[in-house]
């Protein structure tokens, strides 16, 4: 009976950490599988018994990659794109969450239900409506097809909402006083305070729009405006024989890997952010 | 009225300030403040919403013009609840999709969580582990599962032949495609989920568990009495969202299979998207759009309801 009391809480520590140990092998396996392979032939990645290392570790696959799709274009317009929509919705949901938190006018809990109950509009509901109207604006396979639908989340509005609701009104108010108009409150004290909350919803915002698959595929039309994952979405098209795995396995690194560096380097920013978003308001 | 500021009032003081016209700037600069986005949210989301369900009722191939596309009343609707196996199928894949991601994605996430809200060393590290995937773009990461899956010369039977167990087609059998699948975007999203049952976890307060295991109670005991129960909002949050995410699945079904094999994996939002990019039938995407976004809006206001009920 003693024994087993010393016993237990050893067993239970062990076995735990053997199950974070397994868990972590099984999420980081696929991405040590991706990066190996794309340095191998195709031959070798479908190898019996299974290899693990390149016996010449070539980069082959990244040379025909280059070939078949165009990479640096790619790169380009996602970088755009994602940075562009990005700054919209900062700015968007900056003005809004300020205008709604600090401001009292006629209609504005009214306007305030609305872009709440548009935070319940998921996108494809709105796709094909969306679609038309940049197709009659002339938009499809633009720069400001791909940005101008997304400049603006009801969620990005009711994020800085709930986070500027809490600063101090005698600081705005000090503002006033010394005779700074609105838009310079908004501009030199407001965005300055909500920093903590403008990082995380530009962190969600950037990841989101850089993974975006649904809108750039239908928007994006030719290989010129192709976005990451437009292109790799191509190539899986494009390089689907058993020949050129180690192609789609070097094209999906160079999709994964710029993300995880930068997950790496603001890891700390990510997990409050999302945090930010589990606390309802 | 209470936009009488405390900068106002000191105005007031100084006996020199009309409080009507000051009331009225303030009022439009908030307009103006809002305004944008509000202008964008109709151009972007509410029209188009309300232009969603009236092509629901009409036959439209985007090329005519809006005025001239025949009004259909709920023929759409009809054709696919009673003559659309397809619908059908995909309808049953998405709630399949769905329960099986739900159900397993929140209790493992649950789980690590827990663990790692505990004594642990590495914590930052297992983290990390656990969230990576997340932040991969659904396309990338499908198209090297879908080599890792292949049934004749995928990585993963190249594991399980190492371990001499017997190949499996995974993604190539009608029985094993979904819970491939499924076993990917598990893999994709559960730190997510993980990461906010964390926060969730760091509010639970630290006395409750001290008072309670003075009075003798065990880690389960802990666990049902105390964990669970102040851990339910978050709990109802995690289930919700990751329920209304599963229904809208396109990307990881679009490129992991194409819905293959024979539709057994093509999802509701996948079967609207060709519908109504390969057939350029508006008319019958607009109604899956509409019919899913219904099932959406029933479990977003339960979520609502059950929420202000604890409260």
């Amino acid at each position: 009976m003693n024994r087993q009391i010393t016993f237990m809480p050893v067993v239970a520590t062990g076995l735990k950490y053997v199950f974070l140990a397994a868990g972590a092998t099984i999420m980081l396996l696929p991405f040590l599988w991706m990066i190996l392979s794309s340095f191998m032939t195709s031959q070798e990645i479908i190898a019996r018994p299974l290899t693990w290392f390149p016996a010449e570790p070539g980069l082959d696959a990244y040379r025909g990659l280059r070939d078949a799709i165009p990479l640096g274009r790619m790169y380009l317009n996602s970088m755009i794109v994602t940075t562009l929509t990005t700054l919209g919705i900062l700015l968007t949901s900056s003005l809004a969450g300020y205008g709604f938190a600090k401001f009292h006018f006629p209609g504005r809990d009214a306007l305030f239900l609305i872009v709440l109950a548009t935070m319940m509009i998921p996108f494809f509901v709105v796709l094909i409506p969306i679609f038309y109207m940049i197709s009659r604006l002339g938009w499809i396979n633009s720069y400001p097809g791909l940005i101008v639908p997304n400049i603006v989340t009801a969620f990005g509005i009711f994020l800085m909402r709930q986070y500027m609701l809490s600063l101090p009104d005698e600081v705005l108010d000090a503002a006033r006083v010394d005779g700074a108009s609105e838009f310079e409150i908004y501009w030199r004290i407001v965005l300055p305070l909500s920093t903590p909350v403008i990082g995380a919803l530009a962190i969600l915002a950037f990841v989101y729009q850089w993974n975006n698959f649904l809108w750039p595929l239908v928007v994006a039309r030719s290989d010129s405006m192709w976005t990451v994952p437009v292109g790799l979405n191509a190539l899986r098209v494009y390089a689907s024989s058993a020949q050129v795995i180690n192609m789609q396995m070097a094209g999906a690194t160079l999709g994964v890997v710029p993300v995880i560096a930068v997950f790496l380097v603001l890891q700390r920013y990510f997990v409050r952010g999302i945090a930010l978003t589990g606390v309802k308001g | 009225m209470d936009v009488t500021t405390a900068a106002e009032r000191a105005l007031v003081g100084q006996g020199r300030v009309r409080t009507g016209p000051r009331v009225n700037r303030r009022s439009l600069a908030g307009y103006a403040f809002v305004a944008p986005s509000l202008i964008l949210l109709m151009i972007f989301a509410l029209g188009p919403f309300l232009f969603t369900i009236w092509v629901s009722l009409h036959e439209w191939n985007m090329l005519t013009p809006i005025g001239e596309m025949p009004s259909v009343g709920l023929a759409n609707y009809r054709y696919l609840l009673s003559d659309d196996p397809l619908f059908r199928e995909t309808f049953v894949n998405t709630v399949y999709y769905a329960l099986g991601n739900v159900g397993i994605s929140v209790v493992l996430a649950l789980g690590v969580a827990l663990i790692l809200n505990g004594p642990i060393k590495l914590r930052a590290i297992w983290r990390a582990a656990f969230f990576m995937p997340y932040v991969t773009a659904p396309v990338a990461i499908a198209i090297v599962w879908r080599n890792m899956l292949d049934g004749n010369w995928g990585m993963v039977n190249g594991l399980l032949d190492r371990f001499g167990l017997p190949q499996q087609p995974f993604l190539d059998s009608l029985e094993q495609a979904m819970p491939s699948m499924i076993a990917v975007a598990i893999w994709h999203g559960a730190g997510y989920y993980m990461i906010i049952f964390l926060a969730g976890l760091q509010a639970v307060p630290y006395d409750l568990y001290e008072a309670a295991k003075l009075d003798g109670a065990g880690s389960w005991r802990l666990f049902w009495s105390i964990t669970l129960p102040l851990l339910r909002p978050t709990l109802l949050f995690v289930i919700v969202v990751n329920t209304l995410a599963s229904l809208q699945v396109f990307d990881l079904p679009f490129v992991l299979t194409q819905g293959g094999p024979v539709n057994e994996t093509t999802t509701l939002v996948m079967y609207m998207y060709e519908t109504a990019f390969s057939f350029l039938r508006m008319g019958r995407a607009t109604s899956m759009a509409v019919m899913l976004f219904a099932v959406i809006f029933v479990i977003t206001m339960i979520q609502l309801r059950l929420l202000r009920e604890k409260e």
